[in-house]
């Protein structure tokens, strides 16, 4: 072929274009100041543009004692950040969920903020609702500032409960669990617009601490050590999420993922009481829809535990510092400062007293405050530790889905073993 | 030839060689090792010898993981291979708009893994999934699929084969090489069209036949992008690398995780050499 | 080939086709539905009105054009690269009987067979260690030496052409890279073009490398910009997702059009060797 290049000059060709690549994106990192810190987040999008806005904010009212530097991972977050980590190249600060906290406090990664957070004049620990802080803590340190706090509630449906009939539950109720599987039952197998409709939506979630703290037990005791899994109590628990199972109070497991999530059921008038959290947007999202499918949303607390408690499983994330920023003032003081500035952003702030930023956040809360304050008190997570992935994965998958799929399933004989199972991994930590 | 002509061949496969060195053979060597500590990525490494090895082999879920992938490939890949020579030898015909289809059912393959998940997940829903729909519309009532666990490997199956058309590429370039005058002469024989695929094209198309086997083997036991998104019930969907991809990032058992990695190495390696063996006796070559 | 037989041909393939275009008719159909109507039971397979607000949505969120173009940036030098280092490699190991040869080959066979995911982290590292952190450079350079299953490819391919063809050049006094020039890539055309589409559509669907090695948002790619449309504390924007992907699948789509009339052109070893 006469047209063709001659090998030379594709090698050359070859040769150019890489240095070419090379020269365009810089070799290597500019030398970074000592006031300037990385936050890395995993917002991303439309998310990340209101990320952006409040670091911004915050960068100004420094005055340039420090500036924040944002950094977006929009898909497997941990797997970034913990590669970071093992490349020396660990984010200053960074979001960190409830459940990896030990992990990674234990793994060395993360600095331990308890001095700098109980002598701090503007945010210390009894400021925070004492159900949100503990998420934060393990082995007696604080190793982040929670910014968020995600408890459920009971959304439901006040439209289909008038139409079909069924006493309605209060904002304050202090319902059991008992009480709350009556109220399913009286919507099970009954039509609603057409459609067949149940009492609540189960597929997983709630997640399985809500069903065993139900009972009044717990998964891991509060000194990080203990399992009580096979306590009577966590067995109780389990036995609620039996018998939603048993009695098809909630459509079935394989069909639930048809509507796309679980929340789905909800929106479309399917199921008359939904678990959500209280930043779940149903309001805005019934807002938007056509006038003959929108619904009046009431709101009620979790149901009372056997223990006496109204507990609420809470989801919170914390800001947390790279460890070799440990004592590190400068870094501490932003660190403070952009976490307070989350308070105004998400609901909800896990801070007493901020409960009216939730309605400057999102209008539309306000029918469900009552509700929200109430269950601020109870809002709680559970007791994580290192071990905890490999405890999950076996309560989720061997325990948590084989009843889904078996009502006749010996959950409380596999809760024995996840006990022994957890114990021995427990055992063996360094 | 002369030697001297032979050796000039080393020259040619240098840029390679090169790479190797500079770019793979490191984290090679790194992964040995690390197979060998319980490093959790986030902190410290410990060494720990053949620890991880030790434990690998009495852990059920690698047994179990491992089972549902060589399962899967054992049925996969002459699957695969079949369905994608099968629509490379429809399609490889120059009829108006065959362009159009060769594009079309190539198409499976230029989407990410992710986004054919996602499409799956729909497809095959029990209750209003496309797939159920169809079977209803015949008044066959169709199964749970990835919700049961008895029909997690079919639902893989399914999706495998919709992706076929990826190696399609491979196979039309070949067939575009089968002599015209090897079918001209066949047909002066009196061959029919099955005994022309059967005794010209597949001899022909061996090469890349062989080419997609290893291909497809190795595919097949790194399967892991439409696993990890769909799971499947009863751990059913928990492929070798998605056992492997947990392990590693969601539990931080990176050394143990690279333990499992070598091993799965290891058995690919060993397939490899077996097909190889195998070449002489059925790959056509000049 | 009959008229019936010329029929039933395009019923078959038609039908395949319908199969395979499905779940891309799904997905364009929902990049046009209003929210409400993306989840329905039984599924809605056309919006009642067609609505362009996702398209608009999914360009609000993500400069996705710059994402494209930052793909690109990524994409050609790799071509070059991947494709021509390949055809050589492939040639020297296809052509050349030198010492531990069939070793070395083997060795390269067995690149691919270890997971990406272990030698995922100790890569990094090194990239970091080097200063290239935030960089196209650790996805764009290790192409210039090859790649694993194109060498492989391409070495099938080289090894069905006749030796008598090549030899007449060697008499003739030709140099090896002339006859690779001269005789082995016209030959190939067919499969370079395929393995120029591999390369394409390797780098514009890889998402974990490119996310490891890229932190700043203008140097986003397509596939991270696709990732921006769902957070763990945001919500799944479905249908600007559903936009998005139909985006950046068209590039694809174009280029795989655009090329498959290569496959046509195959180049006819036997016919010149009869």
């Amino acid at each position: 072929m006469k047209n063709m290049l001659s090998v030379r000059k594709i090698l050359g060709l070859t040769l150019v274009l890489a240095m070419f690549t090379g020269l365009l994106s810089g070799c290597g990192e500019t030398g970074k100041d000592k006031n300037t810190f990385t936050f890395a987040t995993w917002a991303a999008g439309t998310e990340l543009e209101e990320f952006q806005a409040i670091i911004d904010k915050v960068n100004a009212e420094a005055n340039g004692e420090y500036k924040i530097e944002v950094l977006s991972i929009p898909s497997d977050y941990y797997v970034k950040i913990s590669t970071k980590i093992a490349a020396k190249n660990c984010p200053d600060f960074f979001w960190m969920t409830q459940e990896l906290i030990s992990k990674y406090a234990q793994m060395g990664a993360l600095a331990d903020i308890s001095q700098q957070f109980q002598n701090s004049q503007v945010l210390t620990p009894d400021l925070y609702y004492e159900g949100v802080i503990a998420s934060a803590m393990y082995n007696g340190s604080y190793w982040g500032l929670p910014w968020i706090a995600n408890p459920l509630i009971v959304y439901y449906n006040k439209d289909m409960f008038e139409e079909l009939g069924v006493a309605m539950p209060e904002p304050e109720d202090d319902w059991t669990w008992e009480e709350f599987l009556d109220v399913c039952r009286a919507f099970s197998g009954k039509q609603y617009n057409g459609n067949t409709v149940y009492g609540t939506v189960v597929d997983g979630w709630p997640n399985i601490e809500t069903f065993i703290w139900a009972g009044g037990g717990d998964i891991i005791a509060a000194d990080g050590q203990t399992i009580l899994l096979g306590d009577e109590a966590a067995q109780k628990g389990m036995g609620y999420l039996h018998t939603i199972v048993k009695e098809n109070l909630s459509p079935r497991y394989a069909e639930v993922a048809s509507l796309g999530d679980n929340n789905v059921w909800f929106e479309k008038q399917r199921v008359a009481m939904y678990f959500g959290g209280m930043q779940d947007n149903f309001e805005t999202k019934v807002a938007a829809m056509n006038a003959e499918e929108q619904f009046e949303i009431g709101y009620a607390p979790m149901p009372m535990c056997d223990d006496g408690g109204a507990w609420s499983f809470d989801w919170t994330a914390s800001t947390v510092m790279a460890k070799s920023l440990e004592g590190n003032e400068l870094a501490y003081r932003a660190l403070e400062a952009v976490t307070q500035a989350f308070f105004e952003w998400k609901i909800a702030p896990p801070v007493k007293g901020s409960l009216d930023n939730i309605v400057e956040i999102n209008p539309r809360k306000e029918g469900a405050m009552d509700t929200i304050a109430y269950t601020m008190e109870y809002a709680r997570s559970a007791n994580y530790i290192p071990e905890w992935s490999d405890i999950n994965d076996k309560l989720w998958y061997n325990l948590y889905v084989s009843l889904l799929n078996d009502a006749d399933f010996d959950y409380k004989g596999k809760m024995n073993e996840i006990q022994q199972y957890s114990e021995e991994l427990v055992s063996k930590r360094k | 030839m002369s030697q001297k002509r032979q050796r000039a061949g080393f020259y040619f496969i240098l840029p390679w060689l090169i790479g190797l060195c500079l770019f793979t053979a490191l984290p090679m060597v790194a992964a040995v090792y690390i197979s060998m500590t319980d490093w959790d990525i986030v902190g410290n490494a410990e060494f720990v010898g053949l620890g991880n090895y030790i434990t690998l082999f009495q852990e059920e879920e690698f047994i179990r993981s491992l089972w549902v992938t060589v399962r899967y490939a054992v049925i996969a890949v002459p699957l695969i291979i079949a369905t994608s020579l099968t629509i490379a030898v429809l399609v490889s015909k120059n009829h108006k708009g065959t362009g159009v289809f060769r594009v079309i059912y190539y198409m499976p393959a230029i989407v990410s893994g992710v986004a054919v998940a996602i499409v799956f997940k729909w497809i095959l829903d029990p209750s209003y999934g496309l797939l159920n729909g169809i079977l209803a519309f015949f008044r066959i009532q169709g199964p749970d699929w990835l919700y049961d666990p008895d029909w997690v490997l079919p639902s893989y199956l399914i999706m495998a084969v919709w992706g076929a058309g990826g190696g399609l590429l491979t196979y039309l370039a070949a067939l575009k090489d089968i002599p015209e005058d090897l079918y001209g002469a066949a047909m002066i024989d009196g061959a029919n069209t099955l005994q022309k695929v059967r005794y010209i094209t597949v001899p022909l198309m061996t090469p890349i036949i062989f080419y997609n086997l290893v291909l497809g083997i190795i595919g097949a036991f790194r399967k892991f992008t439409d696993a990890y998104v769909l799971g499947g019930a009863g751990k059913e969907g928990n492929f070798y690398m998605v056992y492997l991809y947990e392990e590693a990032f969601g539990h931080y058992r990176m050394g143990y995780a690279t333990a499992l990695a070598w091993v799965l190495f290891v058995i690919i390696l060993l397939l490899t050499f077996v097909v190889n063996w195998t070449k002489k006796y059925w790959v056509y070559s000049e | 080939m009959g008229r019936v037989r010329l029929v039933l041909w395009y019923i078959v393939v038609t039908l395949g086709a319908v199969i395979m275009l499905l779940p891309f008719a799904w997905m364009i159909s929902t990049s046009f539905k209003a929210e409400s109507e993306i989840f329905t039971v039984p599924i809605r397979w056309l919006p009642s009105r067609i609505t362009l607000q996702n398209y608009v949505k999914a360009l609000d969120v993500v400069p996705i054009f710059k994402c494209m173009l930052n793909t690109l940036i990524i994409a050609i030098p790799k071509i070059v690269g991947e494709v021509f280092v390949s055809a050589l490699v492939a040639f020297g190991f296809a052509r050349f009987d030198f010492k531990g040869r069939n070793t070395m080959f083997m060795i390269m066979l067995a690149t691919m067979m270890l997971p990406y995911e272990v030698t995922m982290i100790p890569t990094f590292m090194v990239w970091s260690g080097l200063g290239f952190s935030d960089s196209y450079v650790p996805l764009v350079l290790p192409a210039f030496c090859g790649s694993a299953s194109f060498i492989f490819f391409l070495r099938m391919y080289f090894e069905t052409v006749p030796r008598d063809y090549e030899e007449a050049a060697w008499i003739d006094g030709a140099r090896n890279l002339t006859v690779f020039r001269t005789v082995f890539l016209p030959l190939a055309k067919p499969a370079l073009v395929t393995i120029c589409l591999w390369s394409f559509m390797g780098t514009w669907n890889d998402l974990l490398g490119q996310l490891i090695y890229i932190d700043s948002q203008e140097k986003y790619t397509i596939q991270l910009a696709l990732a921006s449309f769902s957070s763990m504390t945001g919500e799944t924007l479905w249908g600007p997702l559903m936009a998005a992907s139909f985006m950046a699948l068209i590039p694809v789509i174009a280029l795989l059009l655009y090329a498959q009339k290569y496959f046509m052109e195959g180049v006819k070893m036997g016919g010149i060797k009869g």
